[in-house]
């Protein structure tokens, strides 16, 4: 077979890969327009690209001080260790803020992939596993200083009722209806548009083309 | 209208202009998008992220590339990055879910182009991604390269050897081709 027939012929199967439906432009236009009018509502976390490295930094100290406060003596009694809801201002604070971007962002795969997979009609176990996980961060969000900020607590409430219902979600056969609920309810919030909003941008990646990242 | 004139409507925050400006190019960005992910809700999901972002940073649009290589870069960067978050979780999805998958190809005999899309699914994004522009969407070497910000050479040899492996995968097929 020479190489040209089997380029022609690929190109010829190919053409049929992943064959797009026609374009949903006006649903598209109406969320865009929607998820336009969310973003420029203040933002939760700006953060200038120094603060991403302090942030980094900072994370990577707390995790060496939990680390060694988890495997060193215990030494302190649990009635003088500092609430964390009194910590305000200091390390605390960066911690929280680390900690809410990182729930963040699993919660948005979690949310996107449920999404996705419900309309496919292939909802798997591993969704409620994740979503339950999740919920116990969301609770401790909540009573955090994270859930004192009143852009966050709305949107951590909305998604601890989300995860709530998926964790819920029983094991086996999936009840279309259920999962159909779940997502009408994420769709009428606008609880991805809103949890995107509310992720800090990364650094840039793959693309150079100037200034389009 | 021409295109420069449209931006500058645009950034002027004419409301109108945007909608002409999505309506110029949703068409290509959504089949981008949907041949990447091949899924209906993914595809509006970073069709949408792609256009406000676009919308966002339009201030940051020097006008050195043509606006639809810039709002492809965008869209590429969307799409492929919420792939492959996508794709981490769903790796740690129980084995079942993968056995269905997995059977299906196997059993019967799968015709060729079953075989050739599960292959390109196969590739490694870098490759997926220009065999799908390339071979797929007939984007040129030159598009790509200013989308993806690699050199024209990278996008050539990616694609010779994405279809190195697609011909390896579907060596059992060369009589099928020959014929």
């Amino acid at each position: 077979m020479s190489d040209d027939r089997f380029e022609e012929r690929l190109s010829e199967v190919a053409r049929d890969y992943h064959r797009p439906p026609e374009t949903p432009r006006e649903q598209m236009w109406t969320a865009i327009e929607a998820g336009r009018r969310r973003r420029a509502a203040p933002r939760i976390f700006v953060l200038q690209p120094a603060w991403r490295w302090g942030l980094g930094l900072a994370a990577v100290l707390l995790l060496g001080i939990a680390i060694g406060r988890m495997l060193g003596p215990q030494t302190t009694s649990v009635s003088s260790a500092p609430r964390p809801d009194t910590v305000i201002g200091g390390e605390s604070d960066v911690a929280y803020a680390v900690a809410a971007t990182q729930y963040l962002n699993r919660t948005e795969t979690l949310l996107t992939g449920f999404r996705a997979d419900a309309r496919a009609g292939r909802v798997d176990s591993l969704f409620a596993e994740q979503a339950r996980e999740l919920l116990s961060s969301t609770r401790l969000l909540l009573l955090s200083p994270a859930g004192r900020d009143p852009h966050l607590k709305p949107l951590l409430e909305d998604l601890e009722l989300v995860l709530a219902q998926i964790a819920r979600l029983p094991g086996g056969r999936r009840d279309t209806l259920d999962v159909d609920l779940i997502t009408q309810g994420m769709d009428q919030q606008s609880v991805l548009t809103r949890l995107r909003t509310a992720i800090p941008a990364g650094p840039a990646s793959a693309p150079r083309t100037q200034g389009a990242l | 209208m021409d295109e420069r004139e449209l931006i500058a409507r645009v950034r002027a925050g004419e409301p109108a202009a945007e909608r002409t400006l999505y309506d110029a190019h949703v068409d290509r960005v959504y089949r981008l998008a949907y041949r990447l992910a091949g899924e209906d809700e993914l595809a509006r999901d970073f069709t949408q992220e792609t256009f406000i972002r676009a919308f966002e940073r339009l201030d940051t649009f020097r006008g050195e590339a043509r606006f639809s290589t810039w709002l492809h870069a965008i869209a590429t960067s969307v799409a492929l990055n919420g792939l492959r978050k996508i794709k981490r979780f769903r790796s740690q999805a129980p084995l079942e879910a993968a056995d269905g998958v997995a059977s299906g190809v196997r059993s019967a005999e799968p015709d060729l182009k079953v075989r050739l899309h599960a292959a390109i699914d196969a590739l490694p994004d870098r490759y997926r991604t220009v065999v799908v522009m390339h071979d797929v969407e007939g984007y040129t070497h030159e598009e790509i390269a200013e989308t993806l910000g690699v050199e024209v050479g990278t996008s050539k040899a990616q694609l010779s050897r994405a279809r190195a492996k697609l011909r390896e995968s579907l060596a059992d097929f060369a009589g099928e081709w020959a014929s």
